[in-house]
């Protein structure tokens, strides 16, 4: 608990109109996307710089108060959940573009610029910034370095770490380093390579350089309309088994198709599995491989292929794809997004395993993929007025995400493991793999205080060593259990 | 706690013989060297050296051994029986392979699925996967397909202390836990050792073609290059080079027949007034070629690859005013690699004058390969990174015993 006098130091430090300590408007910052998952903040803060970060953090350092770093808080597995008893960093003032060098394909960025600003920006250019996570239009880029944000076209085009070049980052300790740097390899451990997808647990990023892509000389779009889902998975395995890398290789089943009808209408074939294949690069190239798309849709029993003939129609393909999630509230109270991994070739195993042990749970389960590389979002419908029935769907969507690392894969592809999924992370790494990356987060972060109490599977001081499993010493004294 | 009397040398070749077995340890009076045959003995033998205090360096094909500052280690640890591709996934486009395969031989298997690791290291004959990753070598493939960061998706890793860690996975996409591997890559071995390496692939390019375009000033090539890279073709490769009196500029694209026929049009385009080419893929060996002349200093310098042209130029006169006989070969993602031969005093000035130049704009200056007689005088890395008080802490953690190459990286880590 903040006392006063504190919360004036605090004030101090950012200014007397960019700090919350009302209740009401605490609420504001209790979750993130994740709702199901609340923490009242003792404050928010809203710097405006750099220099305003660093006080707030040596602030923290000096009261050992832990703090979460926040940008629209449109996170999916609690990485911005507030920690008790700390503060919320919001990101949200530090908005501005800083530097567009189109000659050397560059973007410095303050980490509440919102991601769609990045492109909107760099596009008259003929540029875009490729990270797209359906969210892009609210979600920022500080946020995306935390998450390592992916995207429908992350096959093609990599993760955000791929367009990460260099950091302005204030560690948990207050001081101030750059990690990276616009210019390749440069000498020493690659610490921006690491800090991108820690989740906000190393420290708060101030300044973000970043890359930006020559948007290709033509784009097309097909949707094709398959009998079942294996078809569509197969005619994947086949595209890429082509030699061919597709910018975005999506797949829909009957389920998300009608609850992307609902919302958006985006006139989508009714149909077991729909199969979204986009291919860009030189026009003759992207002209001469559909033709290979069409082809191999077509042996895989395909009835119905169309190619999107104008930006709006494309336009119109992607929406209803990006809608997907947020339109189950049409054809469900409730559900539950998941975002395990894994080998493309397991895919039609694993989606007949999930149908089993949806229809054993008595619950539905719609499935949106990015199919290109194997991240599903296996949607968990279901009714919290039902009695039981939230127990139930969590259980699923769990034993869904065993299942993911079972078959090789990963517990999430882009959402980031978070409040949500701390204790998945033990079922994928062992316990030395835990522990070395635990190395990691005491070297930046001694106290625990950036983000505590996520993304590892229980509670973790930095003066363990790593090794065999031994209880943790708050285990020992009974004031924490390991769940 | 190691013991206070200092184990002689044949005492450590007979406890690894104990581990490794006494075939796969040799002592030649001045070196121990091991060869574990797979990641358990690995631990074992660092477990053993991290409690004796014995330092340690791991080994591949030795090829860039020179690369960093000189270490004399206790123990080398040789990766070379640790060699099978343990699996190609071939229709997920993923592998997992031991570090200690060469590259050649892993693009060789590959290949029966037309696929490959989408870059293009020195020396692949005899180069390993671990050392490729420990020293983030890459070559001109890197402009259109990324570097290694882009393309490793997990490792296991050996810690000094024994312990043996996996980070990532065998999935291209997956966000769980911290990217571990991202801190061996380019980590000099100081960190762990790395034993096996899964990596994305990317289909081989099976319809490649190359140009030379010729100049006899560097900044001839400037606006031409900078067209090039703001369009929308996507070439596979585009490099500068010179032996000191003449420049050209190769470029490759692998792409069907009517994207490469228009991509040679647009070099004649955007180099209308100079010559153009074919080429052979032998240009592509020319950086590897830089190190053929032991007894020369080579430098690694890294800029904005929109000032990869004035560089060369400003390099080539300063070499020029210098009496020192220059070859460069610099790829146009800013990497610019340059042999020089000169005297020691005129060798460090160099250095000296170009890191001035070039850390000042942001970028840095690398000596890979020093001559004998500089070696003691010239520091290897350059200005120390703003965050070396942080490399330092994470190398603490990871080897406090400093037992893994030490010395070897930068700020003497």
């Amino acid at each position: 608990m903040l006392n006063e006098t504190q919360i004036d130091e605090l004030r101090t430090a950012v200014g007397p109109d960019r700090i919350i300590t009302g209740r009401s408007q605490l609420q504001t910052y209790e979750c993130d996307g994740l709702t199901n998952f609340r923490v009242l903040p003792e404050a928010v803060v809203l710097p405006r710089n750099a220099e305003e970060v660093q006080a707030v953090v040596r602030f923290c350092a000096k009261h050992r108060v832990p703090f979460v770093s926040r940008g629209a808080g449109t996170g999916l597995s609690g990485g911005a959940l507030p920690a008790a008893g700390g503060i919320v960093i919001s990101l949200a003032r530090m908005n501005r573009i800083l530097a567009v060098d189109i000659p050397n394909r560059l973007v410095v960025v303050e980490p509440g610029v919102i991601n769609a600003q990045v492109t909107q920006r760099v596009s008259p250019y003929g540029y875009f910034y490729a990270p797209d996570p359906s969210s892009q239009s609210v979600c920022t880029i500080g946020g995306n370095v935390a998450e390592n944000s992916g995207g429908a076209h992350c096959l093609k085009y990599g993760f955000t770490v791929t367009h990460v070049l260099a950091l302005d980052v204030v560690l948990p300790s207050g001081e101030m380093v750059q990690l990276g740097s616009p210019t390749l390899d440069a000498p020493g451990y690659d610490l921006a390579g690491v800090f991108v997808g820690s989740e906000g647990t190393l420290g708060v990023a101030t300044k973000v350089t970043l890359r930006i892509v020559k948007r290709p000389e033509a784009v097309q779009t097909l949707l094709a309309a398959f009998h079942s889902i294996e078809a569509a998975g197969q005619t994947v395995s086949d595209i890429i088994g082509a030699g061919m890398l597709p910018s975005a290789l999506e797949i829909m089943d009957a389920l998300s198709i009608k609850a992307a009808e609902a919302a958006v209408h985006a006139h989508y074939p009714e149909c077991n599995g729909l199969l979204l294949v986009e291919l860009d690069g030189p026009s003759r190239e992207v002209d001469a491989l559909m033709i290979d798309v069409q082809e191999l849709c077509k042996v895989n029993g395909a009835w119905e292929i169309r190619v999107a003939q104008s930006e709006q129609e494309r336009a119109l393909v992607w929406k209803g794809r990006k809608a997907a999630f947020a339109a189950m509230g049409r054809i469900s109270p409730n559900y539950i997004v998941q975002d395990g991994v894994i080998p493309r070739t397991a895919l039609p195993k694993l989606l007949s395993e999930i149908s089993e042990m949806a229809g054993i749970a008595g619950l539905r389960v719609a499935n949106v993929f990015h199919a290109g590389d194997g991240n599903l979002h296996p949607l968990v419908l279901y009714d919290r007025a039902i009695p039981g029935e939230e127990e139930k769907a969590l259980d699923l969507s769990y034993r869904i995400l065993q299942l993911c690392v079972e078959n090789g894969g990963s517990i999430t592809g882009e959402h980031g493991v978070g409040k949500e999924k701390q204790e998945a992370l033990g079922r994928m790494f062992s316990e030395p793999d835990l522990a070395t990356m635990q190395l990691v987060r005491c070297a930046f972060d001694p106290e625990s205080l950036s983000n505590p109490d996520k993304i590892f599977p229980r509670p973790r001081l930095c003066a363990e060593k790593p090794g065999p499993y031994v209880p943790h010493p708050l285990e020992t004294a009974g004031i924490a259990e390991l769940f | 706690m190691h013991s206070p009397f200092p184990l002689a040398k044949e005492e450590i070749a007979e406890h690894l013989s104990a581990v490794a077995g006494p075939d796969f340890v040799h002592f030649d009076g001045v070196r121990v060297t091991v060869d574990p045959g797979n990641a358990e003995d690995v631990a074992a033998i660092l477990r053993f050296a991290n409690a004796n205090g014995l330092t340690v360096t791991p080994m591949g094909g030795g090829t860039k051994s020179a690369w960093g500052n000189s270490v004399a280690a206790d123990i080398v640890l040789s990766l070379v029986r640790l060699n099978r591709l343990r699996e190609h996934a071939w229709q997920d486009l993923t592998c997992a392979v031991e570090a200690g395969c060469t590259w050649s031989d892993l693009q060789l298997a590959l290949t029966s699925h037309r696929q490959m690791v989408a870059i293009d290291p020195a020396w692949p004959d005899r180069a390993t996967i671990g050392g490729i990753v420990a020293t983030n070598d890459s070559g001109a493939l890197r402009l259109k397909y990324g570097s290694l960061r882009d393309l490793i998706i997990g490792m296991t890793i050996v810690l000094a202390d024994g312990t043996i860690a996996k980070s990532g996975g065998k999935v291209v996409k997956n966000v769980a836990g911290y990217d571990l591997h991202k801190l061996m890559i380019g980590g000099f071995g100081t960190l762990g050792v790395i034993t096996e390496v899964n990596f994305r692939l990317h289909p081989t390019e099976e319809r490649r073609r190359s140009w030379t375009v010729r100049a006899i000033d560097p900044m001839m090539f400037h606006e031409g290059l900078a067209a090039l890279l703001d369009s929308q073709s996507v070439p596979s490769s585009i490099q500068i080079r010179t032996n000191g009196q003449r420049f050209a500029l190769d470029a490759c694209v692998a792409a069907l027949p009517e994207t490469i026929r228009d991509f040679g049009d647009q070099l004649q385009q955007v180099f209308r007034n100079l010559e153009i080419a074919d080429s052979s893929e032998e240009v592509w060996l020319e950086r590897e070629e830089l190190f053929n002349r032991s007894e020369n200093l080579i430098l690694k310098i890294s800029v904005l690859s929109s000032q990869i042209c004035s560089s060369i130029s400003q390099v080539m006169k300063s070499a020029a005013e210098a009496e020192m006989e220059i070859a460069i070969v610099a790829q146009a993602t800013g990497l610019i690699m340059i042999r020089l031969s000169s005297s020691p005093e005129s060798g460090i000035s160099f250095v000296d004058h170009l890191r001035e130049q070039v850390e000042g704009a942001g970028g840095s200056v690398v000596a890979l390969q020093v001559p004998e007689m500089l070696r003691e005088r010239l520091d290897m890395w350059g200005a120390l990174p703003c965050s070396i008080g942080l490399m330092r802490e994470i190398k603490h953690r990871f080897d406090p015993k400093l037992i893994l190459n030490p010395g070897r990286f930068v700020g003497s880590i």
